[in-house]
C-alpha cells in the first residue's frame, strides 16, 4: 500500500475516533503559543510572489470577508499571526477551515498579501501533519480516488416529483478516467 | 466553431439543467461542442489538502483537451475555471511544479499544452460569439422580465490571473441578459457569495449565506435570479428550501441558468433545456415568458 493511502486511511480513522474532538479557538491556542519560524519560511517559499510580510493591517480583507459574519474568520489576523511565526497554532485551529474561497481578500489587498493563499497553505500543512480535516474534504478525495470525480452522480426529482437521471434525460454517459489515473493521482498526493 | 468542453463534477452529477441548456443552445449559435475523451475532478477540493495534486488534476484536463487538437476549452463551472486558470499560471511560473506534473502526465501518455484558451460560458458568449450574434438569434424576446444577475466569485477574482469580467463591477452577464430583451437590475448584494464552498465543512453557514442573499434579491421585486455557475445553481435553486429554513426567511424566488434563459429566447422547448428540473418556483417566470 502506498504511503499516501496509508496516511489517508489513518486520517479517516482518526477523524472517526475523535468525532467530538475538543474545539480549540485561536485564543485558546495562542495562550501557550511558540513561533515556528522554520515552517513560516517554508510556506513563504512556497508562496513566492505573494508579499506576505508587506501586510500593514489595513483590514480591507476582513471588512469584505464572506466568512466573517457567521464564522468569525478574520483574514488580517491570520496574516499577522503568520508573520509572527505562529504557524503551528494556525495549522491546528478550526478557523482555517471556515474560508469560503470567495477570493475577495486577495483581490482587495493593496499589498498583494493574499490571505486566501496563506489559508490554503495552512490547510495543506494541517493535512500533512494529520490534524483534523473536515470530513467533506476527505470524502471528496476518496471519491476522486475511486471514480476520478469529487461528486457521486445523483438522481434528481423534478418539480412534478418525477425522477430523472442522466440516462432518461438522454445525456451522454460520464467518461470516467482510465485505470492509470488512480496511480498517478496517488503519486501526486504524496508530493509535498 | 468547434470547442472542447470540460464540464466538471457538479454539472455532470446533479446540475443537469445547465448541461442540457448548454448542449441545446450552443449549436444554435454555430458552436460545435466536443466532449473530452475522459474526465476527472478539476482539483478544487484537493487544493485544500495538497496543492500539487490539485495542479496535477487541472493540468490533466488541459492535457486531455490537447488530445482533441482544438484551441478553445469551455469550462462552464466557475470553480473549475478558477482552479484550471490558476494551475496554468503556476505551471508557467514554477519550473519545479511544471516538470513534476509533466512527468506524471507522461506516465499516462498525456502532453500538457499551455496554449489552450480557457473560456467560461459568460465570456464565451459575450466576447467570442458576441452580443450582436446573440441578439440576431433571438426569436422570442423576453420582454417584461426584470431579473437580477449573480456572476459568482471565482470567475471574476483575482484580476491578476486574468478573469472573465471586472472584479468589482461585473457587467457582461447583465449585458447578455439585456440582449435577450429582459431587463437586469443593479443591486447592493450583487457580489455576495452563495457559500457553496462551505458545504464541505460548515453546512449551516453555507445555507445561511445563500438564504440571506436570496432574501435580499427577493426584496427587489424581481422575476428571477440568473446564475451561471453550477455551485451557485445548487445553492440558490436546489437548496432554496433548505436555505430558507436555515436563514429563517420565506423564499419563493425563481432561479435559472443564463443558458436556460437563452434557450427560452431562442425558442427551444422547455424540457430540452431542463426547465422541469429547477427546484425553485420558476413557473411564475415561465408564465410571464409564454404570455
Amino acid at each position: 500500500m502506498s504511503k499516501f493511502w496509508r496516511r489517508f486511511k489513518r486520517l479517516v480513522l482518526k477523524r472517526k475516533r475523535k468525532k467530538e474532538a475538543i474545539k480549540l479557538s485561536l485564543t485558546d491556542l495562542m495562550s501557550m503559543a511558540k513561533p515556528n519560524l522554520e515552517s513560516r519560511e517554508k510556506i513563504l517559499h512556497k508562496l513566492s510572489g505573494r508579499e506576505l510580510v508587506n501586510c500593514f493591517q489595513c483590514i480591507k480583507c476582513t471588512s469584505g470577508c464572506t466568512a466573517l459574519k457567521l464564522l468569525e474568520l478574520k483574514p488580517h489576523e491570520i496574516i499577522k499571526l503568520f508573520n509572527l511565526g505562529f504557524v503551528d497554532e494556525l495549522a491546528s485551529s478550526d478557523i482555517i477551515w471556515t474560508c469560503a474561497t470567495c477570493l475577495k481578500c486577495l483581490q482587495r489587498c493593496p499589498q498583494r498579501a493574499s490571505p486566501y493563499h496563506v489559508i490554503m497553505a495552512l490547510r495543506n500543512l494541517a493535512v500533512e501533519r494529520e490534524a483534523k480535516v473536515p470530513e467533506g474534504y476527505l470524502k471528496a478525495v476518496s471519491r476522486i480516488l475511486e471514480t476520478g470525480l469529487a461528486e457521486g452522480v445523483q438522481d434528481v426529482v423534478s418539480r412534478k416529483m418525477e425522477v430523472f437521471n442522466r440516462e432518461n434525460l438522454k445525456l451522454p454517459k460520464i467518461a470516467y478516467p482510465k485505470e492509470s489515473f488512480q496511480a498517478a493521482f496517488m503519486k501526486a498526493m504524496e508530493e509535498r | 466553431m468547434k470547442v472542447v468542453v470540460f464540464w466538471g463534477c457538479r454539472i455532470l452529477t446533479s446540475q443537469f439543467a445547465y448541461e442540457m441548456s448548454v448542449r441545446e443552445t450552443f449549436p444554435k449559435l454555430d458552436v460545435e461542442l466536443v466532449d473530452l475523451s475522459e474526465t476527472n475532478c478539476c482539483g478544487d477540493p484537493v487544493k485544500s489538502m495538497n496543492d500539487f495534486a490539485a495542479n496535477y488534476l487541472a493540468a490533466r484536463i488541459l492535457a486531455l483537451a490537447n488530445n482533441t487538437g482544438l484551441e478553445h476549452l469551455l469550462v462552464p463551472c466557475n470553480r473549475c475555471h478558477f482552479v484550471i486558470s490558476e494551475a496554468k499560471n503556476i505551471m508557467a511560473k514554477n519550473d519545479d511544479v511544471s516538470k513534476k506534473v509533466g512527468e506524471l502526465l507522461k506516465e499516462e501518455g498525456l502532453i500538457y499544452n499551455p496554449d489552450i484558451k480557457i473560456w467560461h460560458t459568460i465570456d464565451f458568449l459575450h466576447d467570442l460569439i458576441g452580443l450582436k450574434s446573440i441578439k440576431k438569434a433571438v426569436r422570442k424576446p423576453l420582454k417584461d422580465l426584470k431579473l437580477a444577475t449573480h456572476v459568482g466569485c471565482q470567475i471574476i477574482r483575482y484580476s491578476e490571473l486574468g478573469r472573465v469580467d471586472d472584479a468589482e463591477n461585473p457587467q457582461k452577464l447583465d449585458e447578455l441578459v439585456n440582449e435577450l430583451g429582459a431587463k437586469s437590475i443593479d443591486y447592493a448584494e450583487k457580489l455576495d457569495c452563495c457559500g457553496a464552498n462551505l458545504m464541505h465543512s460548515h453546512v449551516d453557514s453555507a445555507l445561511s449565506l445563500a438564504g440571506t442573499k436570496l432574501a435580499s434579491v427577493q426584496s427587489y421585486d424581481v422575476d428571477g435570479l440568473v446564475v451561471s455557475c453550477p455551485d451557485c445553481g445548487l445553492m440558490f435553486d436546489f437548496k432554496q428550501k433548505d436555505a430558507a429554513t436555515t436563514a429563517g426567511v420565506k423564499l419563493e424566488l425563481p432561479v435559472v441558468y443564463y443558458t436556460q434563459l437563452l434557450g427560452l429566447a431562442l425558442g427551444v422547448e422547455q424540457e430540452k433545456i431542463g426547465l422541469h428540473l429547477n427546484q425553485s418556483p420558476i413557473d411564475k417566470l415561465l408564465s410571464k415568458v409564454s404570455a
